[in-house]
């Protein structure tokens, strides 16, 4: 992968990484639901470095008309980062990542949104990546679900993300921007706990068949870890802090 | 694209695969025919014309001295973008591309990317200076579904058919030698094979029809070692971890025997 | 939780398994009833269903609802009942079985920003809301104060046989109509019991979750609690 520009250790003799985690070891995940007071739901989050703030306006009209979709609502998702989010200057003009991220993003809730429950509407996400570090599609997708719930749109299910990836030859869960940066394969997955189906996965690196089972059950293990946080979230907004 | 399949057409498709049969007669696993014709583009450094079932794809390679990204002066560049003409399918408009055409562009520059196909390093003229860059632009041309992989192709057989000048450095600036060339650094051929989830089936290679009633793809590219390379799940709906384990082994096998049709084009 | 058939939820929470049938915010999977909205699931005899303490309001039919004329057709009125789709009262509604559009002018009774009471007449997801005026408690509103509350909160709002409501009516004096999408309607001749009779709605809505909110609204209000 070229001449490695820095002295950092990706995973010492004792697997311990770069930013001392373990292996199996998620970042810091914190969220926080009901942020905004204008949106119909929101949600905050910090998954490491990245902050994320994500609104759901909704279900409401569609503009313009011939968009809706007589039989079903649909889902609209814009993925944006702000120009001050990562380290050099980002144009605040959607880029073709965002565009694709957005896309993918949007794909990946429709599984779990009953969007037949109001056919000729549309239901808006909007996700502001405020500060951008590995693995900002999965933390995004993460606020997202949270603020659908908060906004009461009708799911059959949760998503949570996580990414998994290979680093120093091992397969490793929630690869941070060094990682991503200087290892062999990202895959950010997003899954639905109750269901048990994965409605995001992508992959970039190089990964044996069996490097690729390993990697697919490390995020998915992940993505569980994640479900656990959004749940305490919205218990802690709708039913008081100690309801659990 | 926003094909709008009529609903009669759409049971039929699934009461076939619930019978084990696909609307053209294909096995669950087999791709289309694919016809590839390298260097029809005389005036290109390299270029092929594929055709997968119905669905055209035209890819031109155009290589010439470029400024390094900064940070990777030392490698060569690779652009690999991808458009649907508006002639491929009625429902196409001119403009500026949309989300499925970012996307489609994105998955098939990372396919070939994340394989290393190209040794970038070989690509190098004056370090931090000048390199060489490789530009690979897909057309989609008629449409039947399945564009992931036909531009993929075409792009792949454009790569390993192109022919790469030779440039001196006099003046301290790149200058062409005429008549001289040179085969690409190739160090594998990537595959791409993308399925689709109709109700529990998954089909290789949805044509058209299968494309507008799917409920789920996914697009695998596989090297020439059997190691996975780069995934795309798309659509508006999951895959079950089974399922996902099945469609690696698919893409394996399905691309080995795409591999040897890419290979084998008329050179 | 006091009652053992009650349990907080969110979506995708299974509920319970088995014979049950899917109610409100309820999705049936196999035979697991799962929760579709944030909110305290309910299993009762035949069914399960999920109270929701979010959302917007989606009709029913049968509703009582507070609307704001939008704007008009020459057959019928465009309403806002707080939900994604509008409420439509047609003109004939109003003018009896002989209203002729060429001759009745719609605007004659009801116009735009005009308040009315209403009911849901019919509703199905195809097609927008019909809502009726024709019954006595129902017509436009001729004076008050229109706010908006969260759906969810109407019931805490109204409270244990009308227990709320009845309560901030009597300390300030004031009318309160209140209507199942979340539009209310305060009138008072009262300037201060008009101001008092806002506040306690809004901190109904605002702790409806908090335990002793009676108690909390009573004293607010001024009165000593028995």
């Amino acid at each position: 992968m070229g001449v490695k520009k820095t002295d950092i250790v990706l995973l010492d003799d004792k697997g311990i990484r770069c930013d001392g985690r373990k292996i199996d070891e998620p970042r810091r995940i914190m969220i926080k639901a009901g942020v905004l007071k204008n949106a119909s739901g929101s949600a905050y989050i910090e998954f490491g470095e990245n902050k994320i703030l994500a609104g759901v306006f909704g279900p409401r009209d569609v503009h313009p008309k011939h968009l809706a979709n007589t039989d079903r609502g649909i889902l609209r998702c814009r993925y944006h980062m702000q120009p001050f989010s990562v380290g050099e200057r980002k144009n605040p003009a959607p880029s073709r990542r965002e565009i694709e991220i957005s896309k993918v993003i949007k794909e990946a809730l429709e599984p779990a949104v009953m969007l037949e429950s109001f056919p000729r509407t549309v239901v808006d996400v909007f996700i502001e990546i405020l500060q951008a570090d590995g693995g900002s599609r999965c933390a995004a997708l993460d606020a997202a679900a949270v603020a659908l719930a908060d906004a009461g749109i009708p799911m059959r299910d949760m998503v949570s993300a996580c990414a998994a990836g290979k680093v120093a030859d091992t397969i490793v869960l929630d690869i941070n921007n060094e990682e991503d940066q200087e290892g062999q394969a990202d895959m950010p997955v997003a899954y639905m706990p109750n269901l048990g189906k994965v409605t995001l996965i992508q992959l970039d690196g190089v990964l044996t068949p069996e490097e690729y089972e390993k990697c697919v059950n490390t995020a998915i293990d992940g993505c569980k870890l994640v479900y656990e946080v959004q749940k305490k979230a919205l218990h802690e907004k709708f039913f008081g802090e100690n309801s659990q | 694209m926003s094909n709008i399949l009529d609903e009669l057409k759409k049971k039929k498709v699934t009461s076939l695969l619930n019978d084990g049969q696909r609307i053209d007669g294909r096995a669950f696993d087999e791709p289309r025919h694919l016809t590839i014709d390298v260097g029809v583009i005389p005036k290109a450094e390299g270029s092929a014309r594929i055709r997968l079932g119905d669905t055209e794809v035209v890819c031109g390679v155009k290589i010439q001295p470029d400024k390094p990204f900064p940070d990777l002066g030392d490698r060569g560049i690779f652009i690999c973008t991808a458009e649907i003409l508006p002639l491929a399918d009625p429902s196409v408009e001119p403009g500026p591309p949309n989300e499925e055409v970012i996307e489609l562009a994105r998955v098939v520059d990372r396919g070939i990317r994340e394989s290393g196909m190209i040794d970038l390093t070989k690509l190098v003229l004056q370090k931090n200076k000048s390199v060489i860059g490789l530009f690979v632009d897909n057309s989609v041309t008629d449409y039947d579904g399945n564009l992931f992989d036909a531009c993929s192709y075409a792009a792949v057989s454009s790569i390993l058919s192109c022919r790469i000048p030779k440039w001196e450095i006099k003046d301290d600036a790149p200058s062409l030698v005429e008549g001289e060339y040179s085969e690409p650094p190739i160090t594998t051929i990537p595959v791409s094979v993308t399925m689709g989830r109709i109700g529990n089936h998954v089909i290789v290679d949805p044509n058209a029809d299968e494309w507008a009633c799917m409920d789920a793809r996914i697009t695998i590219t596989t090297n020439a070692s059997g190691n996975i390379c780069a995934i795309q799940k798309g659509g508006s709906n999951g895959f079950t971890q089974e399922q996902l384990f099945q469609c690696a082994k698919t893409s394996i096998s399905t691309g080995a025997k795409i591999r040897e049709i890419i290979k084998a084009q008329g050179k | 939780m006091d009652d053992v058939k009650r349990k907080y939820v969110i979506p995708g929470d299974v509920i319970t398994t088995g014979p049950y049938r899917a109610e409100d915010n309820v999705h049936l999977f196999e035979d697991k009833l799962i929760a579709t909205t944030v909110g305290i699931s309910e299993v009762f005899d035949s069914g399960v269903r999920v109270i929701p303490l979010t959302g917007i309001y989606m009709p029913r039919i049968d509703d009582f609802v507070i609307g704001k004329v939008k704007s008009h057709t020459s057959l019928s009125w465009e309403v806002d009942i707080n939900s994604c789709y509008p409420g439509i009262l047609p003109a004939s509604d109003v003018f009896g079985r002989d209203f002729n559009p060429k001759t009745h002018e719609l605007t004659s009774r009801l116009k735009k920003g005009d308040l009315v009471a209403c009911r849901i007449a019919n509703f199905d997801r195809s097609r927008d809301p019909l809502i009726t005026i024709g019954d006595r408690d129902l017509g436009k509103i001729d004076d008050g104060d229109l706010i908006k509350i969260s759906p969810s909160k109407v019931p805490r709002l109204i409270g244990k046989r009308g227990s709320m409501i009845q309560t901030i009516e009597n300390a300030t004096k004031a009318m309160i109509t209140i209507g199942q999408n979340g539009y209310v309607v305060v009138s008072s001749e009262d300037a201060d019991g008009l101001l008092k009779a806002l506040d306690a709605i809004k901190m109904v809505e605002e702790q409806a979750h908090v335990p002793n909110l009676t108690e909390r609204v009573q004293e607010m209000l001024g009165i000593k609690s028995e």
